[in-house]
């Protein structure tokens, strides 16, 4: 597993005169092997960070590392719109194996061979088998999150970035998601960047947390030191408007 | 398949029929006839012999008809062919090609897509002349820019999607993006826009052999037969008609064709009709809820809820999606509408709403003066400028600042924040006792959450009024409200104040619900606890409790009946004095 | 949040003009290419088999057809701006006045055509939104898109045969036109009928769906939770929202009437545009089909050019919007 390093990132959205930095800057590190949580309000660029690491969208200035094609994956907030509807979950997961060889044809691989890794994957996450024969539509948005989560490891990434994939859940199957994200995390030493807007869902997942606001990181370290001893005012008044039942 | 039953689906089968019975049986059975001439029955009238009466030379104008459909329908379904084809290529090529060459294509598409395909039809004519394939050929060309609209923007709307940007992620190429995600995406919409082309086509094709463009003599189709038929139509009228009527069925067959193949694709709930209302008598406590039902149709999303505000009140009312909070509040302010049946009684005195998305919620095409000046004049009676004046007043009391200015705005010029505050403002614009709000922050960053939430309390010490909170969010609630009301599954199972909501409540729902959804201070090393199972759908009906069978506590007692709401308990095991935990070892699942 | 300039509405007015001179350009290019993408001499089979080399040649020459392809181009646009459309090929008439002659009669049927959609289809459609929403009156809405869905499939030139056959020839009721010249407002009864009865059907299914749409927005439910009397529920917070739909198709319907009233034209023997088109195709009289097709695709052009103008008054919102 390698880390995830972003190096003076800009990136600007538009045309000609409509168009905005929205990543003013970032310099931003996730460890190997570590869950960096990502925090900040709408807007303030933390979506459009993660879609620069996987190629979404250009970069005006800076890098990132990883920079080969499928190093990161990407898992989706959406659950209704990040499945193909017309694929079967083992299709979608299949075409996110990685190819044995560089020139090999899909019949080149031995025919048992894919199911038996679309079956392993699926099992990672929960899932039973039967379920690579089944269409997205059939499937809850807490069952569909975990097929993305799936097709998104096939991929043997080094890096994943998880953005908003509970917000779009119930309350209930939040909960079970991120047990599995932090369960999953554990097992295979993943490199996670975990970006969210919820903050008690980011410090309950996160080894360290990063906070965005209008492009710019402006604040970062142990999750337990932003969020008790917050240093930035932006931090601050965020923190004190996260309303709290105790 | 059942939908072949519907009245459209009978309709489909019927034109099917027509038309394969039409094209492939009219010119065997009619052949002989249609050729037939007898210079002794010269355009007569509709005979026992000549249904339809003959032409000028004596043949019989039905066994025309009935020959011309092969060609007529056969001459449509290629300049079909061609417009959908052409159509997908030119369509597809700015999804394979990149943006800049891709914003060209679309940009010349646009202009010529803006010219009538008839007109488009004439000219190509004139250029490829007359003549049946030549005809077809006009009219398919004139028609691919319309289905390369189409396609194009499908497939616009499907790359837009996450599956298509996951894929780019995972390195998938264009070719294939187009072919293996794409197509097969917008394939159901073009295989509809297609069945109507053909009957446009048909249309057309009648068009131009009528105007004398298409098909020639000796060849005949519908259109010539109808110029033919015009021309001595006041010898005999029905040999006009025929072969327009002929047009018209194709035609029409060709649409309900289309149509069908949408619903099959589209899938279409019918509604239930019903009707009712419920009663609303005059104000005691600030609101009054008893035994309220709301049914549509089979299903009861709220089962009998009962509940009652103090003037000057802060109440919440809480639950995961299918509960039945929206539309308990949504009865409450008596905006439910047909098929949706509303039972029992409510009393309250003014009500103001807000709702959940202010962006949706607000009519974008009218000032936000408008929209709350217009509560002014039609029930405060006040003249137009007394009442952009107390909208303007009410605009400042929310902490809008420049309301002058706001005032003459609309909607969509405003940020997400300052809508929810107009929305607010808005309720206000009259003396309301309660003021009923639908997730009024869901939408919203945290920070603008907590300035509404501190704005509503505001309001209500002011005012007086006061207010029923709806959220799934126990923390939202417990920022504002003093009472807690929890719902599941169409009932109320808990009514609380917040410090016993803090303490440890009794019902098991409300305990799991609290253990389940981290806080700022939920231990990191335990795992979230799960509520295994899910929730009942409005229709379903069960004998006993409906959190027994997803409940730790539940036995046979629980399975059998459904315990009555007690001591703010709805429960036969109520826990008693426990805090709890997050991120309790609840069972997994 | 999008950078604002400071006159949106002169922003947005700048770029439907800048697209309506774009198409006007394409449109004026593609009347000119279209006469010389035609195989074989145009002369010729204007002037037909028997036309000796010598007048052939003087045609030719007399036309300018003989000068290389962008001096004709450059004669055929500045001859636009001076109104200069050249002559008929087969009559030596010049095109213009053809035009002039011949432009009132279809202008003035097709306004009247549109008149009778919008009469018709907007309130229509509305009451029909209003009554039928939440699957009530189920008869009624049956009725409706029964009708309007026959009527809006059936192409004009049928219906005014069958116009033609019932009123005209069966019941003897109203005339057909009269080439004499004395044109009354009976004779433009069926004519108006035939051209408005496909697209007045299809607006008001249009303005149905709209309505269904609007009446069950939020917005109209934030309406319905003020109390407001169902007049102002209706007129001042469904309607703006449902004609930018309404005029969307509107438009395009319109455009649709226009090409339709070639082929009602031509069933009425109406002396319009249409009639003189078909016609010079027939006879390859091409500097005449020219001329009609600039003016009926201009007529077009200027069209969807309102339609957009108003769609900018009315919906604030399609101003920012990009194209």
């Amino acid at each position: 597993m390698t880390a995830l390093e972003f190096h003076g990132v800009r990136v600007r959205l538009g045309r000609g005169r409509q168009a905005k930095e929205i990543v003013r800057g970032v310099d931003l590190e996730v460890p190997s092997g570590t869950v960096v949580g990502l925090v900040g309000e709408s807007g303030c660029g933390k979506s459009t960070l993660a879609r620069s690491a996987v190629g979404l969208v250009p970069l005006a200035a800076g890098h990132v590392v990883p920079g080969r094609r499928r190093a990161v994956q990407l898992v989706f907030q959406d659950p209704y719109s990040s499945l193909d509807p017309r694929m079967t979950v083992g299709a979608a997961i299949t075409e996110a194996l990685p190819r044995r060889r560089l020139f090999a044809r899909p019949s080149a691989r031995p025919p048992g061979a894919a199911a038996a890794e679309v079956a392993r994957f699926l099992d990672l996450v929960g899932l039973e088998a039967a379920h690579a024969q089944r269409l997205p539509g059939h499937l809850s948005g807490g069952q569909r999150q975990r097929v993305a989560l799936a097709r998104a490891l096939a991929a043997r990434p080094e890096v994943v970035i998880a953005d908003e994939i509970t917000s779009a859940l119930d309350v209930s199957v939040q909960g079970m998601v991120l047990n599995l994200v932090k369960d999953i995390q554990r097992e295979l030493g993943l490199t996670l960047l975990f970006i969210s807007h919820n903050l008690a869902v980011v410090r309950y997942v996160s080894d360290r947390v990063a906070v965005m606001s209008e492009g710019r990181v402006v604040e970062e370290g142990p999750v337990d030191e932003v969020m008790g001893s917050p240093r930035d005012p932006y931090t601050r008044t965020l923190l004190e408007s996260v309303p709290r039942l105790r | 398949m059942r939908r072949l039953r519907t009245p459209l689906g009978f309709a489909a089968v019927a034109s099917l029929a027509f038309l394969l019975f039409m094209v492939v049986l009219g010119p065997i059975i009619w052949a002989g006839e249609a050729v037939r001439t007898d210079t002794m029955a010269l355009n007569q009238g509709p005979s026992a012999e000549h249904l339809v009466g003959t032409d000028g030379l004596g043949r019989d104008v039905l066994a025309r008809v009935m020959v011309a459909s092969r060609l007529t329908v056969g001459l449509a379904l290629l300049a079909t062919a061609i417009a959908v084809g052409g159509g997908l290529v030119i369509g597809g090529l700015p999804a394979v090609l990149g943006r800049r060459a891709g914003r060209l294509i679309s940009g010349f598409i646009g202009l010529v897509v803006a010219f009538p395909g008839l007109l488009i039809a004439l000219v190509l004519a004139v250029v490829l002349g007359s003549g049946g394939t030549s005809a077809a050929l006009a009219i398919g060309l004139a028609s691919v820019p319309a289905f390369a609209r189409l396609t194009q923007t499908l497939a616009a709307s499907v790359a837009g999607r996450d599956f298509v940007a996951a894929a780019r992620v995972l390195g998938v190429g264009r070719v294939r993006m187009l072919f293996r995600h794409i197509l097969p995406n917008i394939g159901e919409p073009l295989i509809v826009q297609a069945t109507l082309g053909a009957g446009g086509a048909l249309l057309a094709f009648a068009a131009l052999s009528f105007l004398g463009l298409g098909v020639q003599a000796p060849d005949y189709d519908w259109g010539l037969l109808l110029n033919e038929g015009l021309n001595r139509v006041y010898l005999n009228p029905a040999a006009a008609l025929a072969p327009g009527a002929a047009v018209a069925l194709a035609g029409l067959a060709f649409n309900v064709l289309g149509e069908f193949a949408a619903q099959v694709f589209g899938g279409r709930a019918t509604a239930a009709p019903a009707a009712g209302r419920s009663a609303r008598p005059a104000p005691g406590d600030a609101l009054t809820v008893e035994d309220l039902r709301v049914a549509y149709g089979d299903a009861e999303p709220v089962k009998g809820v009962s509940f009652s505000l103090e003037p000057g009140e802060r109440v919440g009312l809480v639950g995961e999606s299918g509960s039945g909070k929206s539309l308990t509040a949504l009865a409450v302010a008596g905006l439910i509408e047909p098929p949706g049946v509303v039972h029992g009684t409510i009393s309250s005195g003014e009500t103001a709403m807000v709702f959940q998305d202010p962006m949706t919620s607000l009519n974008p095409a009218l000032r936000v003066g408008t929209q709350l000046a217009e509560v002014a004049r039609v029930h405060g009676r006040l003249s137009r400028k007394a009442a952009w004046e107390r909208a303007v007043t009410r605009l400042t009391d929310v902490h809008i600042a420049a309301a002058a200015r706001v005032v003459r705005q609309y909607p969509h010029e405003l940020s997400g924040g300052m809508r929810q505050r107009a929305m607010i403002a808005m309720g206000l614009m009259g003396s309301p006792r309660v003021i009923i709000a639908d997730e009024p922050t869901t939408a919203l960053d945290v920070t603008v959450q907590k300035q509404i939430l501190d704005l509503l309390r505001e309001v209500s010490d002011r005012s007086g009024a006061a207010i029923l909170l709806i959220s799934h969010d126990l923390a939202v609630v417990g920022q504002l409200c003093s009472r807690v009301l929890v719902m599941y599954a169409g009932v109320i199972v808990e009514d609380l104040t917040v410090e016993r909501l803090r303490a440890g409540p009794a019902h098991p729902y409300t305990r799991a619900l609290l253990a389940s959804v981290p806080d700022m201070a939920a231990d990191r090393s335990q795992p979230l606890a799960t509520i295994p199972g899910r929730m009942p759908s409005p229709a379903e009906r069960l004998p006993g409790c409906a959190f027994a069978p997803r409940c730790p506590l539940a036995d046979s007692r629980c399975h059998a009946s459904p315990p009555p709401l007690e001591n703010g308990v709805r429960c036969w095991h109520p826990v008693a004095g426990e805090s709890v935990t997050v991120a309790e070892k609840g069972s997994e699942g | 949040m999008a950078i604002q300039t400071s006159h949106p509405w002169a922003a947005y007015l700048g770029r439907r003009l800048m697209r309506f001179l774009l198409s006007l350009a394409l449109l004026v290019t593609a009347t000119f290419g279209m006469v010389h993408v035609i195989p074989g001499d145009p002369v010729r089979a204007a002037l037909g088999v028997t036309a000796s080399p010598e007048l052939i040649a003087a045609r030719t020459a007399e036309l300018g057809l003989d000068l290389p392809i962008w001096e004709q181009y450059g004669r055929y646009v500045t001859g636009l701006f001076t109104g200069e459309l050249g002559q008929s090929m087969v009559s030596g008439l010049p095109v213009a006045q053809t035009i002039a002659d011949r432009l009132p009669y279809t202008a003035l049927l097709a306004l009247v055509a549109f008149a009778v959609v919008m009469v018709t289809a907007v309130p229509v459609g509305m009451a029909l939104a209003a009554w039928t929403r939440g699957g009530r009156r189920r008869g009624l809405e049956l009725v409706f898109t029964g009708v309007s869905g026959l009527l809006a499939v059936v192409p004009e030139f049928l219906l005014a045969v069958a116009l033609i056959v019932v009123f005209a020839v069966t019941l003897e009721l109203l005339p057909v036109a009269d080439v004499t010249g004395a044109m009354g407002p009976e004779h433009y009864v069926l004519p108006a009928l035939a051209l408005a009865a496909g697209p007045a059907a299809a607006l008001a299914r249009i303005v149905r769906v709209e309505g269904l749409g609007v009446l069950s927005s939020d917005y109209l439910r934030t309406a319905r939770a003020k109390r407001l009397p169902a007049r102002l529920i209706h007129l001042r917070h469904a309607l703006p929202n449902l004609l930018t739909g309404a005029l969307t198709i509107g438009g395009l319907l319109i455009s649709g009437l226009i090409a339709g009233s070639v082929l009602v034209e031509n069933v009425f023997a109406w002396p319009g545009l249409g009639d003189a088109m078909v016609e010079a195709i027939k006879a390859k009289d091409y500097p005449v089909v020219q001329g009609v097709v600039l003016i009926y695709g201009g007529a077009v052009l200027l069209v969807n050019l309102a339609v957009d103008v108003a769609l900018g008054k009315l919906d604030p919102r399609s101003t920012i919007r990009e194209d």
